[in-house]
């Protein structure tokens, strides 16, 4: 008696199951990667925007999906030129302070707002107190005062060089000044951008769907009729998202590149971060073997940086010995081997400096870099020289760094334009200072840059070749960012930006 | 029956409040300054003083936890500290997506393991010792590495499914198909040599005891002896297995949707935990205890019916 419902439920199940299995079957017969049209362009990103916020907004990879919906102040060019977007020109007072901007006349936002001079100056003065992970950009802004409908004044408490470069990245943004500071942005960008979001299409952290909005106000920059981007966190799935065409374009490494290139896919690659080592206790504090220059220069020449880079980057990338940037203004052709392979050279410096019986740095580990650093630990002891890995970093090392936790690290930094390089490395407000190490000559040179208006990129050359020549660091290479794409796309690099701009991106012919 | 449920559906609660607890203390131990970490390294001391009076994270530590089982008991589980989207809408979407694949693989996994593990203990010879061998092959590959095997040779070289998920609100039933095939393949393999080998065993069991001896000599048809008798002595055993499997499945699944870019709790969960985003956390937390409290109870249930015994003890 009792086996009977037991019987049906079984059945029930099995039947259930059979179906699943017969709908897999059926399905795989017509199971293949949708095809893009020509007029639809699906990026395989690495994570999702945090909020939609502009505010909110974050720079170089995590720039782009918001490139799809704001436009900002300024447009940069993919050479790092700056030229007119919802600002048409821009002009500084004599004295580096004051930044007249005059705007465009002609553009609405997604919701039918207005963008003129009361709404940009709703975005900067928003993006000053919304906390957002790039609030730093706005840092020198005292306060804006609007001229007239189509003019703002950006008044600086201090000449800062870098601010009509922020107002091309997160800081000039600009979103409808009706949905600023509400829940809705947060989850639904409006923005006067070329493209409008499609809520219903997305979901969050697995993809976002845009459509070209209608009648927007420059044409040029809105190249397809639809924009995807798809969050692919796991390397490999974005290898294969690539490869078997479900998306046009992403960031790998090289060695998931080599299966790319295998597949045909085409590489623009471009070179944006420096690795190294950072010796950040210069004045000895807690080692006091790093405070001898000596030592840090020895630590420099240990390095055969060129088979370094090919045997753990399969060559992609230039050996260097200095932390600033090609496109940065700072880079100096002399600087880049000043610390050219030279283990005999490391042993003298080392006996010069009173350390001929060796000297010993503690690092922490760095997942992904595990194999760089295990490189890195034989070439300093083959000069006398002993690397302690010690525990991995986490989710907590920015407090860590910050907390003077390191005397060195191995590590992997953006090169950006030179007071954002000084910003992050050199200056004693510096994440990456934590020992908060300066000298009268170096913050000479830092204030010069600062108030150098146009010359910056030149002087900051001196700051360049002061931490250089104090082994401040020891570089071992610039590395190329690994983009690649299908051959239905055509891809311009963006400087210093791992992942091109959305305007870089048009249809092949 | 009743008392029994009852019984059970209190001791869950109070290991909910336990795991609960003990891991939002521990997350708040180690997660270091998690307003810099939201802010990132440009941040100045100012900002990550204002950012942690915003997230509540000057008060103290107990009151925060008794804020949050409050906002939780009136099912309130707050929002992303970093991407300020409501932690119940994350649930939401991404819970239907890995019961979806768990739950196929589960049923397959059950209906294809009984059926070769009552085959290998009811034949042997050399249909028992390829099943054994199977088992040992299946347990020792990992899911995610098959996972890779099954993408690269069906998605990518012979292009019959998708490399990555397609799942998305306009894509319709079909793209779930197709994007759930090969994770659910790969949860399958890994959980079906090993169950097949348990059910295996717990028939052989049963099939040596003198119960069945007595109803041959009766004369009852081995047939009969196998599903009548056997087989509902044996579910129990089969039944913990797949609970076990179901469980375990809970963390392959963060891998095997890493691999897919299904948009489950998998990513939700590795996101979260390594970003120490506590109210996130704590709702993958909470889904984990709820589903693995669940389980265990319908096994029970489910055993009870099938076995009065288990209800008297």
């Amino acid at each position: 008696m009792k086996l009977g419902p037991k019987a049906a439920a079984a059945a029930l199940i099995l039947s259930a199951s059979l179906a699943l299995t017969g709908c897999g079957g059926g399905a795989a017969a017509g199971g293949s990667a949708a095809g893009t049209a020509a007029t639809a362009l699906t990026l395989g990103t690495i994570q999702d925007v945090r909020s939609w916020d502009p505010a909110q907004a974050h720079v170089g990879h995590l720039l782009q999906p918001y490139q799809a919906v704001y436009d900002t102040l300024i447009l940069r060019q993919p050479d790092g030129k700056l030229s007119p977007m919802l600002a048409t020109d821009w002009k500084y007072n004599a004295a580096n302070t004051k930044l007249t901007v005059d705007l465009r006349t002609d553009v609405t936002f997604s919701d039918g707002a207005k963008f003129d001079a009361e709404a940009a100056k709703a975005n900067i003065d928003h993006f000053k107190k919304a906390n957002g992970p790039q609030m730093a950009q706005l840092a020198s802004v005292q306060d804006v005062t609007v001229v007239d409908a189509d003019t703002i004044d950006i008044n600086l408490t201090v000449p800062d060089p870098a601010l009509e470069y922020f107002l091309s990245q997160a800081a000039g943004l600009m979103g409808s000044p009706k949905a600023l500071g509400t829940d809705g942005i947060k989850t639904e960008p409006v923005g006067s951008g070329p493209y409008v979001m499609d809520k219903a299409a997305s979901v969050k952290d697995s993809q976002t769907v845009f459509t070209a909005r209608k009648d927007y106000w420059n044409k040029d920059l809105q190249k397809y009729s639809k924009l995807t981007f798809k969050i692919l966190t796991d390397l490999t799935a974005r290898t294969n998202a690539l490869v078997s065409g479900q998306v046009d374009a992403t960031i790998l490494d090289p060695k998931n590149g080599k299966q790319a290139e295998g597949a045909k896919m085409q590489l623009a690659a471009n070179e944006v971060d420096w690795q190294g080592l950072l010796l950040l206790d210069r004045d000895g504090a807690k080692n006091p073997a790093l405070q001898n220059v000596k030592v840090r220069q020895a630590i420099n020449y240990a390095f055969d940086r060129k088979t370094i880079l090919d045997q753990v980057m399969l060559g992609q990338g230039t050996p260097t010995s200095q932390p600033f940037g090609k496109a940065s203004g700072a880079w100096t052709e002399g600087l880049e081997n000043y610390y050219s392979y030279d283990p005999a050279k490391a042993k003298q410096l080392l006996k010069e400096a009173g350390f001929e019986n060796g000297v010993t740095l503690e690092i922490p580990s760095v997942p992904g870099f595990e194999t760089q650093i295990s490189v890195v630990q034989q070439q300093l002891a083959d000069v006398g020289i002993t690397l302690k890995v010690g525990a991995a970093l986490t989710n907590t090392f920015t407090s860590d760094v910050a907390a003077q936790k390191y005397t060195t690290m191995y590590f992997s930094l953006f090169q950006g334009e030179p007071t954002v390089a000084i910003n992050q490395i050199v200056s004693t407000k510096a994440l990456y200072n934590p020992f908060k190490n300066a000298t009268p000559e170096l913050d000479a040179k830092i204030e010069a840059v600062r108030a150098g208006g146009a010359d910056a990129g030149k002087l900051a050359q001196e700051v360049n070749k002061y931490v250089v020549e104090q082994a401040w660091f020891a570089p071992l290479f610039r590395v190329n960012q690994m983009y690649y794409h299908n051959a239905k796309v055509n891809v311009t690099p963006q400087i210093q930006q791992a992942v091109p701009s959305i305007y870089n991106y048009s249809p092949a012919k | 029956m009743i008392r029994f449920i009852a019984k059970r559906l209190g001791s869950g609660l109070v290991v909910l409040f336990v795991v609960s607890a003990l891991t939002f203390f521990l997350l708040y131990i180690s997660s270091g300054s998690i307003a810099r970490n939201i802010l990132g390294d440009q941040a100045t001391a100012e900002q990550v003083a204002l950012k942690e009076h915003e997230l509540g994270l000057d008060q103290p530590l107990a009151a925060r936890y008794f804020a949050w089982v409050a906002d939780a008991l009136s099912g309130n589980l707050g929002a992303s500290w970093f991407t300020s989207e409501p932690v119940a809408n994350s649930l939401a979407t991404r819970i239907p997506v890995t019961m979806t694949m768990v739950f196929a693989a589960i049923i397959l996994i059950a209906i294809c393991a009984a059926l070769i593990g009552v085959l290998a203990a009811v034949k042997r010879g050399w249909v028992d010792r390829v099943v054994q061998v199977g088992a040992i092959i299946g347990d020792s590959i990992p899911g995610f590495v098959i996972g890779v095997i099954l993408v690269t040779v069906l998605a990518i070289q012979l292009g019959l499914f998708p490399a990555t998920s397609t799942i998305s609100p306009d894509s319709g039933a079909d793209a779930w198909v197709y994007s759930m095939s090969l994770p659910v393949i790969a949860l399958l393999i890994n959980g079906v040599t090993g169950g097949a080998q348990q059910i295996r065993s717990a028939v052989i069991k049963q099939l040596e005891r003198d119960y069945v001896r007595t109803l041959r000599s009766r004369g009852i048809g081995e047939r009969e002896i196998l599903f009548k008798h056997v087989l509902r002595s044996a579910a129990p055993a089969g039944l913990t297995v797949l609970s076990l499997q179901l469980i375990g499945m809970l963390g392959g699944v963060v891998i095997i949707e890493q691999i897919f870019a299904l948009p489950g709790m998998g990513p939700l969960a590795v996101a979260a935990t390594g970003q120490s985003d506590l109210p996130v956390v704590m709702g993958v937390v909470m889904y984990t205890v709820v589903v693995v409290i669940v389980v265990n109870l319908l096994v029970d249930i489910l055993n009870g019916w099938l076995n009065p015994k288990v209800r008297v003890s």
